[in-house]
Formats: structure tokens, sequence, C-alpha cells
């Protein structure tokens, strides 16, 4: 029943069903890639580098992706946390009350289809060429759908669950707390895992329009560089540790979920 | 279960309320139209004495549920009155049974006092003899997910029943679960009633459902609905199972029927 206390070789038969299929693949996209590389792309490593050139690149600036990627997931991180607070104090605020939802929520649509390449150029004018701004941006692209799945999740409690709260005379305050937040739960989650990838790539955006003046900066500035330079190895390697850093956001949050919904909700297992 | 029950009963530590066959209702002229313009209930007149079990069938959409949130105070009729002491418990069994899935069985079984602000041992106490009562006890730390629909169904009405109603509005309480596990249900509720002697309003589509659990069966007419005849159930109580093979059983659910199909046609002319 329950994989906890299955056998052992069973949950390693299990853990192989679940690992081995997106490993063939990578294994399959490795290989294709290496294959290109030999054929059509011979010679034009500024084109498609080899990955074993990625690898070599990656190990060659360790020390520079490293701070790099640190930079970028310091900046994502912030402008993610500071999404999920005041994306679930809006959602909260917002279902509150109808009139509060409908003068509002257009504008925090707004928020969604404002092209944020395009706005980015402002936010630095705004708040300078720092972290700062990278985090704002990174906020703002985090910031709707999480804003939109809580306010969704807050406004689909059940009816039989709110009329049988209703009944037994039970405040707002105490219904919020007791029935509307916890069965929001999933929807908020959901939410949360389409923003961890998107926080990154506010991140990305923010640090290609401050650029770096000959400092430090993220990985969107040292991709930036690479390219300038026809760095091509090195501009992989740094996309592919960008890449990373959002899956380990929606990792991270997936894990969080998992734990907080395993016992109770059906899409957490 | 005599004992669970006996204990229940004896609680010393309840709240005061009116013993001793549940509350009567009186149903005057009430009517419902909602904001959409759409008229549920034409005038509804109904007595119903204390500890009587009436049953409610009718057409799909003829008002049925709107009528049993009116006697629930969850909706207000547009005219005419509800009836029933102010200081009168009402519990409310839906058709999805209406659990929280984020909590234990134990604390879903607590829910309702926990609401009515009943102190925590006393709840907690109230809430394990209830389950006793409906046979979940070996369950209080599974979670709703882990309960088949028949088990959902009884911690609803452990629910309840841990409130100590003086009157229960069933909305198609037994509608989703298999016939065999339907006719189980359907005798423990019939044993609840006798033994903690509340007033029982059940909306029903099943007629054998009716005609064995009911005193009087009250049949309505299509939308707007109405009360069009009031049918006593002469039989005895206990009512053994074997009962619903009689023939004078199958008389009076051929009647009931007969009076259904009737008025569906005559509604649709
Ligand atoms: N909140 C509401 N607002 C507007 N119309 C409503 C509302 N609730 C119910 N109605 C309408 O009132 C009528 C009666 O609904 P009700 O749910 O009471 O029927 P019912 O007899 O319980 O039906 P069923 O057997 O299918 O459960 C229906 O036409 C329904 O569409
Ligand atoms: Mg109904």
């Amino acid at each position: 029943m329950n994989s906890a206390r299955s056998p052992l070789p069973a949950r390693l038969v299990a853990a192989a069903g679940q690992w081995l299929p997106p490993l063939i693949v990578a294994a399959g996209f490795l290989g294709l890639w290496a294959l290109l590389t030999l054929t059509i792309y011979k010679g034009k490593g500024f084109l498609v580098p080899a990955p074993q050139d990625v690898a070599a690149a990656f190990a060659e600036n360790f020390a520079v992706i490293a701070l790099a990627s640190l930079t970028t997931l310091r900046e994502a991180a912030f402008g993610y946390l500071i999404a999920i607070a005041l994306g679930i104090l809006i959602a909260a605020v917002l279902s509150q009350s109808r009139i509060l939802e409908r003068s509002f929520y257009p504008y925090a649509v707004l928020l969604q289809t404002v092209p944020v390449v395009a706005i980015a150029p402002l936010i630095v004018l705004w708040f300078g060429y720092n972290d700062f701004s990278v985090i704002i941006i990174s906020l703002i692209i985090s910031l709707f759908p999480i804003i939109n799945n809580t306010l969704l999740g807050l406004q689909s409690t059940p009816r039989s669950l709110v009329e049988l709260f209703a009944m037994h005379r039970t405040n707002r305050l105490a219904t919020f707390w007791k029935l509307r937040a916890p069965s929001a739960l999933p929807s908020i989650m959901a939410g949360l895992k389409i923003s961890a990838g998107l926080s990154v790539i506010g991140a990305i955006v923010g640090e290609f329009i401050i650029g770096s003046g000959g400092t430090q900066g993220g990985l969107g500035v040292q991709i930036i560089f690479a390219q300038g330079r026809m760095y091509t190895s090195l501009l992989f390697a740094e996309v592919i540790c960008a890449t990373l850093l959002g899956f380990l956001f929606f990792l991270i949050v997936t894990l969080i979920s998992n734990a907080l919904l395993g016992h109770w909700h059906e899409s957490a297992s | 279960m005599n004992t669970a029950a006996t204990a229940l009963d004896a609680d010393a530590t309840a709240p005061p309320r009116p013993r001793g066959g549940g509350v009567p209702i009186e149903l005057r002229e009430v009517w419902k139209e909602f904001d959409t313009k759409v008229k549920a209930l034409d005038i509804v007149n109904l007595d119903i004495a204390g500890g009587e079990f009436v049953s409610i069938v009718g057409p799909s959409g003829c008002g049925k549920s709107t009528l049993l949130r009116i006697v629930a105070g969850l909706l207000a009729p547009s005219g005419g009155a509800c009836v029933r002491a102010t200081n009168a418990r009402a519990a409310f069994v839906f058709q999805d049974a209406a659990l929280l899935p984020w909590r234990s069985v134990l604390r879903n079984a607590e829910l309702l006092m926990e609401l009515e602000g009943y102190a925590a041992p006393d709840r907690r106490q109230r809430a394990e003899k209830a389950m006793q009562l409906v046979g979940l006890s070996g369950f209080a730390d599974a979670y709703p997910h882990q309960l088949s629909g028949g088990m959902r169904m009884r911690l609803s009405l452990a629910r309840a029943m841990a409130l100590q109603p003086d009157l229960l509005l069933l909305d198609e309480p037994l509608a989703a679960v298999d016939e065999l596990t339907r006719d189980t249900l359907q005798e423990e509720l019939q044993q609840l009633w006798r033994k903690l002697n509340f007033t029982a309003l059940l909306v029903t589509h099943n007629v054998h459902e009716a005609v064995y659990l009911s005193t009087r069966i009250a049949v309505m007419s299509p939308r707007p609905g109405r009360i069009e005849k009031v049918i006593n159930v002469p039989f005895a109580f206990p009512r053994a199972p074997e009962l619903r093979a009689t023939a004078e059983f199958a008389a009076l659910t051929g009647q009931v029927s007969a009076l259904l199909r009737h008025h569906a046609v005559g509604g649709a002319e």
C-alpha cells in the first residue's frame, strides 16, 4: 500500500521506473548533441560547442560561474519570496470583497500582460543599476501567477463546506483560517510552482538590462559577456546553470508542497 | 453501540437543551424566488412534530435542497416563515460528505463542536463516542481520502451526531454510495434516530429509502415546488431490513412512485 512500508527491492524498482525514463531522454539528447557537433557543426564550435567543450568551459570558469550563480540566486530568491508574501497578501485582501476584486484584479492582470523586458529599462532608471532593480523585475514577473492562483483557490471553496461553516455561525476570520486558506493551499502551491522558474527569468532579464560596468554580475551579465567574446561554450555552461537555478526553486517548492499536502491531496503524490 | 449511545445521551457536561423527541418545525406559506427570478418554491406548508422522520421526494430541480436550506437557516424565504425553537441545534449532512481533507478523521468529527466553541477535552470525548456509534473507532488518525464512500458518509453522520442535534437535515446523503452500503447506512441511520431522538428531514430521490426510514413522506411537484401530498408510512419501528421485501412495502413504494410520476407529467403540461 504505502510506499514507505513496501520492501526495499520493490522500492528500488519503483524509483528506477520514475528516474530511468527522464535519464534515458537526457542521454539521448546528449548523444544527439555530440553527434551534431561531429557532423553538421563540425568546426563551428562558436555556434554549437561540443558537450565536452562546454564541460571544459565550466571547469575553467568555475569561480566566475559559481559567483554569478550565487548572485542570480540571491536576486531571484529575494524577488520570489517577496512575490510570495505580496501575492498571497494581495489575493487574500481581494478575496474579501467582490467590489475590491472587481476594482483591482484587472490591474493585476496588467502586471502579467505588460512586457517585462520593455519596462525593465524603466525600472532600472527609477531604482538604479543595482541588485535592487533586478529584484524588483524578478518580483514583477513572479507576482501574477501567485495572485491569480491564490485568489482562485480562496474563491473555490466547496459550497457545502461554506454552508457547513455558515450553519454553525462561524465568523469571517475563523472561516478564513479554518476553511478558505487551507482549502486554497493546493492552488497556492500550483501558483508558486509556476513562479519558481519565472523569478529566475526575471532576474536574468534584469541583469541583461543593468549590465555591469566591468564588475562581477549575475548569470545574465556573464551571458552577455560570453556572447560579446564569442565564447559560446561558456555561454552554454551559463545558460545551463540559469536553467538549473529555476529548476532548483521548482524542486524546493515541490518538496514543500508534497510535505504540506501529501497526506490529504491526491495531486500531491 | 447501545452503551455508546447511552453514554452520549448522559453526558453531563453538555450545554442545556430541550430533550424529548427533537424539535418541531412549522413551515407556513414558505416560498422562494432567487435573485435570478427563478421561482424555486411555491407556497409550502408543512408541520413536523418533534422526533418525526420526514422525507421529501420530488423531481430534480423542484426546490428540495432550497427547502432544506431554508429550514437550516442558510437561506431566507422570500415569504412565509419557518418556525422552530430558537435554541434548537441543527446539523446538516451533505451528499458529498463535506469533510475537510486536511484534517484527520477524529479532527473532522470534532469540527462542528470546535466551531460551536466547545472545550477541547469535551469535544475529543464526544467525537470519540460518536465515531464509536457509527463504527469508525479504529480510524481516528486516518485521513478522509483513505476512507471508502460509505465510511466518509459515516464520518459525516458522526460529526453531526457529536453535536447531539435536535434537528438533522440530510440532503441526499446516500445518493453517492453503492446499494449494499446504502442499505446498511439506512439501517444505521434509523438506529441513530431511534436512539438519539432528533427530528429528521431527509431529501432523497430513492423512494425505497424514503419509505424505509420515514414516518411521513412529502411528495413535491416540479418547479416551482409545492407539496402535492403527504403520505403516512404506517410500519412500526424498529423496522427490520426484511421489511423491504414485504408486499406492503412494495405497495407503498409503488404508490409513492406513481404519485411522483403523475405529478412529473402533470407539471410538464
Ligand atoms: N443560489 C441559487 N441561485 C439561483 N437559483 C438557484 C439557486 N439555488 C437553486 N436555484 C434554482 O432553484 C431551483 C431549485 O433548486 P434546488 O437545488 O432546490 O433543487 P432540488 O430539488 O434540490 O434538485 P436536485 O434534486 O437536482 O438536487 C433550480 O431551478 C435551481 O436552478
Ligand atoms: Mg438538491
